[in-house]
């Protein structure tokens, strides 16, 4: 058996309609969207709480710093941060959380943070890219970054130094 | 053409990759597609390789039930490191993980519709172009359907699996967590099923929350599962069976009892 061959000038393969579909679930799934008509929503619901748990397991992988810092609480933390927000990838979706909470970070969330923005360029929205060179203030010290290679150096004056 | 004969294996993570390497028999290992750069693959999963065991490389971000073209770049990625590894296959998802630009964060289910049909056709034979080995195809554990199935799933598989001529790879955890979520008979499933094009099968625990169990591959092999591999064994036993661990990695005699479990239910040689 095959499959109808493509129309010229239409979506080929691809139904318009079900693309449709497909992308109303994943909005109600993960950015606060309505629920589609017909599903079991609690089922819905439950699959979406488990991907946000999925996540923040994976998060917790790449920030292990930031997680370690919340405890028994980090998944209920992140899950909750994260309800309405898309992934954009364990790597940024760690910063992004990092940076929203930077105010309240512990010293080794904070440290992990410092590191990570000595070593990239991350504006937010597009991918980070590696920094030449640059220096970040971390708890009780500097870390220093030149051509990849980073070095923390402790100094009383590192509130005076921060570049 | 039929697959390679695979024996017992487990997936390969970097959290026990000294486990997997002291397995004496080993001769199947599957590594996350997503993680390998093909340039310059894990020297343990090099060392594997050399000693003859086979490592599939398995896709989680292809997206070949999304209604539109699979990434050129990933199936790219896929080739490579079926290349890079001597892969004898590699392995991908009956499941969509993104649209309209967004990233779900998960393997979801496609609706069993003729258009959903279409789309993955379409999306495996994309696929299948750019490998230089055969493709199998696994369906996913979902804690819901779609409404207004066209299709009942054994026949929605049977006939993706005619009209492209993919292999099936078969998670009999998947199989468990579905009917026992939707209140059904496992093994009805597996009468359903082309079992001849299993390429291999996929093991894995799971655990009960809010009345639902979920397959978080964190836990040990239920009972059940085990159980269901004698059943499908007692049918058509598949090449391979490869226990999958990604999380709350238990004491290594843990993990070979599971292995020695596997190996028992499916008839196959230990590999510990």
């Amino acid at each position: 058996m095959t499959a109808p061959p493509d129309p010229p000038d239409g979506p080929g393969p691809y139904d318009p309609g079900l693309a449709a579909a497909q992308e109303a679930l994943v909005r109600a799934m993960t950015a606060g969207g309505p629920m589609p008509a017909g599903f079991d929503a609690a089922a819905v619901r439950a699959a979406a709480h488990g991907i946000l748990l999925k996540r923040a397991g994976e998060v917790e992988r790449a920030w292990p710093g930031l997680a370690a810092s919340y405890g028994t609480g980090w998944r209920g933390a992140f899950s909750e941060w994260a309800r309405e927000r898309p992934t954009r990838g364990s790597f940024r979706d760690g910063w992004d959380f990092a940076r929203a909470h930077r105010d309240g970070l512990a010293p080794a969330a904070a440290r992990e943070l410092a590191l990570a923005e000595v070593r990239w360029s991350y504006d937010g929205t597009g991918a980070p890219r590696p920094r030449r060179a640059a220096v970040r203030r971390v708890p009780g010290g500097l870390a220093v970054q030149v051509l990849g290679r980073v070095r923390e150096v402790a100094t009383a004056g590192a509130r005076r130094a921060m570049v | 053409m039929n697959p390679p004969e695979l024996g017992v294996g487990i997936g390969w993570r970097p959290e026990i990759a000294g486990f997997v390497a002291a397995l004496p028999g080993l001769r199947f290992t599957e590594v996350i597609a997503e993680s390998v750069h093909p340039a310059h693959p894990a020297p343990a999963l090099l060392e594997l390789r050399g000693r003859g065991a086979a490592v599939v490389p398995h896709g989680v971000r292809l997206s070949l039930g999304g209604a539109e073209p699979v990434a050129a770049e990933r199936v790219a990625h896929l080739a490579a490191c079926a290349e890079a590894l001597g892969a004898p296959l590699v392995s991908e998802h009956v499941a969509f993980v993104r649209a309209g630009g967004i990233e779900a964060g998960h393997l979801l289910p496609v609706p069993r519709t003729r258009a959903a049909l279409d789309a993955l056709t379409a999306n495996i034979r994309r696929t299948q172009d750019g490998l230089p080995v055969p493709l199998a195809v696994e369906p996913i554990a979902a804690l819901f359907d779609w409404p207004d199935a066209e299709y009942e799933e054994g026949d929605f598989l049977t006939e993706l699996v005619e009209r492209t001529g993919a292999f099936l790879l078969l998670d009999v955890a998947n199989v468990y967590a579905n009917a026992r979520n939707r209140g059904a008979d496992p093994a009805a499933l597996l009468d359903r099923l082309p079992l001849d094009r299993v390429a291999y099968c996929h093991v894995a625990g799971g655990a009960e929350a809010g009345g639902r169990y979920h397959d978080t591959h964190t836990a040990p092999v239920p009972r059940e599962v085990l159980e269901l591999i004698g059943e499908l064994c007692a049918r058509h036993r598949p090449p391979g069976f490869l226990l999958e661990r990604d999380g709350r990695y238990p004491p290594a005699a843990e993990l070979t009892a599971e292995l020695d479990a596997i190996a028992a239910a499916a008839g196959l040689a230990a590999v510990t």
